[in-house]
């Protein structure tokens, strides 16, 4: 019985929840959490000079970082954004505004406007184009290495939005086209309400009851729960075993 | 049965527990003083007197119940000596460097000392790992004495006759004693919450010494802390029933009781559901599944309620319209057995999702485990220790002021306790060193359950200098 069963039912049982136990999610995301974004110097394509402390004071931010020669992820993560947020406009109870920023040094004032008129955001009070001479140093408080491509003339980078509370602490940060739920999700992190879907990562965390996946939004078992059973397994084991030793030696 | 070894370890047994007992009374009264701006303590000693003064209560309460059951058991089975003294040994040590760690190191991460407080250092940095080899010790003394303790049973009962099995057929040929049966259902809970323990330790000793290389999951982190804690607060109070159902009947002059179909299976219910009602103290942890929760409260209503329906049913049979030789002895028994089902529904009512909202973390959670600690287990505990002390130095003379003990312990105790529930009811938070002026009662409320605590102590030391005294001349006799 425990040869034919039982052992291999258990080992599958281990095996599977070992398999799930090395899977580990994409932690690019979650670096940077709760550090504070650099207060980096903006120009606005409305003329305005302003740092981005200030600007997320006003508002909680939504950080885009584009090119305007992009001819990959950024106007798909552009469009993506604007067509999640009509279904979470910036309110009293939900305020945000969306800063897109340019992570070229070559893009100008002027090249971000372009930008803004072709895809009708130029006018709109919740959208804000901007340019910083200080973009190296943003790039590298929100985790963020564009790579220059000679080949093709272009930057490989991530899609990423990154949030910014309005104490200028980073909240969440989203890579890759996301749907509108993990976008309403960011929006509830930089107005500080509670969003229960992550928790604080830690590569070192070896044994964690459930392994969250920030690219699929879900937990898998992990290897902790095993620790939660082994008491009683071995209390158990310990008493049949006691019992079989001593019954033995009266034998 | 009259191994004068034995006697004499739990004659030190007892007044170790009573001395400690006092002290950390003393403590408690303390910080009710200080949350009623009577007396002025900083943060740092309050938190410091609540890690003392909860894992030495938790501590001193389950060795009473262990070494009670112990002495009891030599009347079924022979015990080992050894383990007995060694757990002694181990525990006065433990407790020597706990309170080292805490009193001197000033360690404050409470008696839960929940992941990761231990590690955010507050304190003399010797003062974590001292802390964690104290529970150490604690824990090694305790596991090889229940793993004795079982080992003694096993040789004599098979495992179906020492969970009384055959009791859920017609006419079992052979009985189970109750003592025997709840024994041996506490002592297997307390294996398994002690080996959580283990885990717990190796995990918490391995972050410390890994210099952040290996760090702790603290959902896991919580699920054992509680699995230990939880789990050994409520198998110290079966400890305590498991010599009520020996010696109440005994005591009172009656038949003694026997073990039925009802009796086996209300405690091997509570053997199973035990285990895992641990998870209502996680009812807050929204990353905690939701299944986990329902299964805590499910469990807390299934482990509690048989045993304490046939247990109370018992008592009521045992009393009601029957002679009864009352004395002392059985009066804490009696008086205990309400304690617990006060605490107990306490608990229940905590213990239920919709309430925990309100109640999570207010003077509610103190009400209810001081109800079934102070006025239920610690009875138990004390019954066994007058009875003992009588029993063996063949002192005939009935005691003066019986009434009087008696009057002060539960008059203090329901004052006491009355504080923390009205406190609780009134969402008033546990754990506050000083209450801010938003809780209007709470000062109020804090010096009124210190006037009673001292009420209840003044009770105890009266009864501990009777007890003291007559187990100070079973430790010092000849025979």
């Amino acid at each position: 019985m425990f040869k034919n069963f039982i052992f291999p039912f258990l080992i599958f049982v281990f095996a599977g929840i070992s398999i799930a136990q090395t899977q580990t999610p994409n932690w690019s995301e979650e670096t940077n959490i709760y550090d504070k974004v650099y207060d980096a110097s903006l120009q606005l394509i409305s003329g305005e000079n302003i740092s981005l402390h200030q600007l997320a004071e006003k508002k909680p931010l939504i950080i885009a970082l584009i090119f305007t020669r992009c001819t990959g992820v950024c106007s798909p993560l552009l469009f993506q954004l604007m067509e999640s947020l009509q279904h979470t406009p910036s309110d009293k109870n939900n305020p945000y505004s969306v800063l897109v920023v340019s992570f070229d040094t070559l893009d100008s004032l002027k090249d971000m406007e372009l930008m803004a008129r072709r895809i009708e955001l130029q006018k709109n009070k919740d959208w804000q184009f901007a340019i910083t001479d200080n973009i190296s140093q943003l790039n590298a408080s929100v985790g963020f290495n564009p790579i220059w491509d000679d080949n093709i003339q272009q930057f490989d980078h991530d899609a990423l939005l990154v949030g910014v509370n309005s104490d200028g602490y980073i909240a969440k940060k989203l890579i890759g086209l996301r749907n509108e739920k993990e976008i309403g999700l960011l929006i509830s992190s930089i107005n500080n309400v509670f969003s229960p879907t992550y928790r604080l990562p830690n590569p070192n965390i070896l044994f964690s009851c459930f392994n969250y996946d920030p690219r699929t939004g879900k937990n898998t078992p992990g290897l902790g729960l095993l620790f939660i059973a082994l008491p009683a397994v071995v209390s158990f084991s310990l008493v049949f075993g006691i019992r079989f030793l001593v019954k033995r030696k009266t034998v | 049965m009259e191994n004068t070894l034995l006697k004499k370890n739990t004659a030190f047994w007892i007044i170790t527990i009573l001395v400690l007992f006092v002290l950390s009374i003393i403590l408690g009264i303390i910080m009710r003083l200080n949350q009623g701006a009577i007396i002025r303590l900083s943060p740092v000693t309050f938190y410091t007197d609540m890690t003392t003064h909860g894992l030495t209560m938790i501590g001193i309460w389950f060795v009473a119940g262990m070494a009670g059951i112990n002495f009891i058991m030599e009347r079924y089975v022979k015990t080992s000596y050894w383990a007995n003294l060694l757990a002694l040994i181990f525990t006065i040590a433990g407790i020597v460097m706990l309170w080292v760690s805490t009193l001197v190191g000033n360690f404050h991460a409470g008696w839960t000392f929940l992941y990761p407080l231990p590690f955010k250092i507050m304190w003399s940095q010797w003062a974590t790992p001292m802390f964690l080899f104290s529970l150490t010790t604690l824990g090694v003394g305790w596991l090889i004495w229940c793993l004795s303790l079982v080992t003694a049973l096993l040789k004599k009962y098979s495992i179906p006759q020492v969970f009384a099995w055959q009791h859920f057929k017609k006419n079992p040929q052979l009985e189970t004693p109750p003592f025997v049966l709840i024994s041996m259902i506490s002592l297997v809970g307390i294996i398994t919450c002690l080996i959580a323990a283990v885990v717990l330790l190796i995990l918490l000793f391995s972050e410390y010494y890994s210099n952040g290389t290996f760090v702790n999951d603290a959902l896991l982190m919580k699920n054992l802390t509680y699995f230990f804690g939880h789990t050994i607060a409520n198998e110290m109070l079966y400890l305590g029933l498991a010599i009520l159902y020996e010696l109440f009947s005994e005591i009172s002059g009656q038949a003694k009781w026997k073990t039925t179909w009802y009796v086996a299976l209300a405690w091997n219910f509570t053997l199973i559901f035990i285990l895992t009602a641990f998870f209502h103290h996680l009812y807050m942890d929204f990353v905690q599944p939701e299944g986990f929760q329902l299964i805590g409260q499910i469990a807390s209503y299934s482990a509690s309620l048989p045993a304490a329906g046939v247990t109370v049913f018992s008592v009521i049979v045992a009393v009601y319209r029957k002679k009864v030789n009352w004395s002392l002895a059985n009066l804490l028994f009696f008086i205990g057995v309400v304690g617990w089902v006060i605490g107990g529904i306490g608990a229940v009512i905590d213990a239920t999702i919709s309430n925990n909202f309100i109640l999570h973390n207010t003077l509610w959670v103190p009400a209810h485990f001081h109800t079934y600690n102070a006025l239920g287990n610690v009875l138990f505990s004390l019954a066994f220790f007058y009875w003992f002390s009588k029993h063996y130095t063949n002192s005939n003379s009935k005691d003066r002021f019986s009434t009087l003990k008696l009057l002060f312990i539960v008059v203090g105790g329901i004052g006491f306790l009355l504080a923390f529930y009205i406190g609780g009811a009134d969402s008033i938070p546990r754990r506050y060193s000083d209450y801010p002026e938003a809780f209007t009662s709470a000062k109020a409320l804090a010096a009124f359950g210190a006037a009673f605590a001292t009420v209840y102590l003044i009770g105890i030391l009266i009864l501990f200098i009777n007890i003291s005294n007559r187990c100070l001349r079973i430790l010092f006799s000849r025979s």
